[in-house]
């Protein structure tokens, strides 16, 4: 007699959607530290303040418009390389940003992100961040 | 991770459901055009977006699809006698034509019109490139055929399977804009694949292990872009396109072709992961065909009924031998079924209120939002979404080497186009 397919073999036994009933119903709660500094508007002492903070942070989150000046993606960077957290820069691209404007923003703040996005629109930061839970 | 609500809403595709009557305004990949092979040859069987429906190709080379059951009992369609010009259900004589139309009712009387009265719902079905594409939406709506450039160039450039993944759509679509998984699960293919290897670019893949990534908007998706270090402080981009909803393309290497997926829902449990190799400027050769059917690259060897020949049933035919010598990183052989294989192991529907994201998922991240932005906007004003129009879906994946400080999406612009008889900007 064939086997009933269901019994094969344990990968076509586990990924029924039966089966998913019965997965962790919890995720782990990483009580993940996330620090956002809005590169446009932070003053030199609040980028101080982050700097000492950074210890405790597992991400920090740069926000920049594209052509504004991100000179203190440098500051920050160095503190979290050396301290390993993870940096994610997020550009905030305005349709009449210029590319030379984009280049500008982007040498300056690639060699300190491990990750960059650049979005059209402002609201894809809270959307980003509630991803991260 | 998404709220249940937003994972119920990109998940579910049936015809009732908002992202179903969104994915309703595009043409999809429907069959392969050798699924129906001649005239008044066998129907088949097709289900799309949680529809059951029954595909033919009549006496005139006309090709149909519709409801797949008899309006009279419900019979399947597929038990069906395809001749003279339409589908006739073996139970009572009823017979349709490639509309939907039912033409015939011999158990009515002679001369009857009340089979005028009767239509099955139907959709167009055009052979394009080897693909038989439909358009399920409103027909007032329908937009003009898709110009995906892998279904435009000469037949001898181009090829595509399909093969049946046992997951929901979006789990298949998100393995294929998750770039940071290549080093890890692909690792001991790049370099022993016969459609891979030799390539240039591989050698900066092995160069710099932890490639860092931006994410851009595109007109018609997202371009996501992985960084790695090149010579003279130059950086390596490999640069993948994601279409709305659902089109991929992986950049390509050296002067192989140029490759990557649609992932079509089945239902909600299940998904078509179709495939497609072609180049631009040649013919594939013999041996990078053979390659293909059997099995390398991005396809995956299956059956008569297109089920991968390596699947759940068999574990994969996982070969711990293998996944501890390192010949392979999961065990698994081919890319196709190392990404299948994981990505049904979540589960049919994978609960994203669970998962833990970091910031290399950004890309899954991205597309996420840009689909619920996208529903939103279709289901409160009518907007038509990105990748319905033709300038979005001509575009190609590029593999580019480019100065420190250069936008990729600006700097790479042209090569990010699909221009007839150009050769891919590859390395």
């Amino acid at each position: 007699m064939t086997p009933d397919p269901i019994f094969r073999s344990e990968s076509a036994r586990m990924n029924t959607a039966a089966e998913a009933r019965f997965r962790i119903q919890s995720p782990p709660d990483t009580h993940r530290a996330v620090k956002v500094i809005d590169l446009d508007t932070a003053s030199a002492s609040e980028i101080t303040r982050l700097l000492g903070e950074v210890d405790e942070a597992d991400l920090v989150l740069m926000l920049v418009s594209a052509g504004a000046d991100a000179e203190a993606a440098a500051r920050i960077g160095e503190a979290c390389s050396a301290r390993r957290v993870m940096t994610h820069t997020v550009i905030v691209r305005a349709s009449a940003v210029s590319d030379e404007a984009l280049s500008r923003t982007l040498a300056q703040v690639r060699p300190w992100s491990l990750m960059v996005v650049v979005v059209n629109d402002e609201d894809y930061v809270d959307d980003i961040l509630r991803s991260f839970r | 991770m998404l709220r249940t609500d937003q994972n119920d809403l990109l998940t579910r595709t049936g015809p009732d459901t908002p992202f179903g009557r969104m994915f309703r305004c595009y043409w999809i990949p429907a069959l392969l055009a050798e699924e129906l092979p001649e005239n008044d040859c066998p129907p088949v069987r097709v289900k799309l977006l949680s529809e059951r429906l029954i595909a033919f190709r009549d006496t005139e080379g006309r090709y149909g699809l519709m409801d797949e059951f008899c309006a009279h009992r419900g019979i399947s369609l597929w038990f069906g006698r395809n001749e003279e010009c339409g589908l006739r259900c073996p139970y009572h004589g009823w017979k349709y034509d490639v509309t939907g139309q039912c033409v015939d009712m011999p158990n009515e009387p002679e001369h009857s019109a009340f089979a005028k009265k009767v239509k099955l719902k139907s959709y167009p079905l055009v052979e394009r490139g080897g693909v038989l594409w439909t358009y399920m939406g409103p027909f007032e709506s329908q937009p003009p055929l898709p110009e995906y450039e892998f279904a435009m160039v000469p037949p001898a450039q181009t090829y595509t399977s399909k093969r049946w993944q046992e997951c929901n759509w979006m789990q298949a679509m998100e393995g294929g804009i998750d770039s940071s998984h290549v080093s890890f699960l692909h690792r001991g293919d790049l370099h022993t694949d016969p459609l891979f290897k030799g390539a240039r670019g591989n050698q900066y893949n092995l160069g710099d292990m932890r490639p860092v990534f931006e994410v851009v908007e595109s007109e018609g998706g997202l371009y996501i872009g992985a960084r790695r270090n090149a010579e003279d402080g130059n950086y390596y981009w490999r640069i993948t396109q994601w279409v709305m909803p659902s089109y991929t393309m992986i950049p390509p290497r050296g002067t192989h072709s140029v490759h990557g997926h649609f992932w079509i829902p089945i239902d909600d449990e299940n998904c078509w992961a179709w495939s497609f190799d072609y180049h631009p400027t040649r013919d594939l050769t013999d041996a990078e065909l053979a390659a293909m059917r059997s099995g390398k690259g991005i396809h995956a060897k299956v059956d008569a009924n297109y089920r991968p020949l390596a699947n759940k049933d068999n574990d994969y035919l996982m070969d711990r031998a293998a996944q501890k010598a390192g010949r392979t990183y999961s065990g698994i052989e081919g890319f196709a079924m190392q990404d299948a294989s994981l990505q049904e192991s979540m589960g049919p529907v994978v609960d994203r209120a669970k998962e833990t994201l970091v910031s290399t998922d950004s890309g899954i991240i991205m597309a996420r939002q840009k689909l619920l932005r996208a529903i939103k906007a279709f289901t409160e004003q009518g907007v038509t979404p990105p990748g319905v129009a033709l300038d979005h879906q001509r575009v190609r994946s590029a593999a580019v080497v480019l100065p420190p400080d250069q936008p990729f999406k600006d700097a790479a612009r042209e090569a990010l186009i699909a221009h007839p008889g150009v050769a891919p900007a590859s390395v």
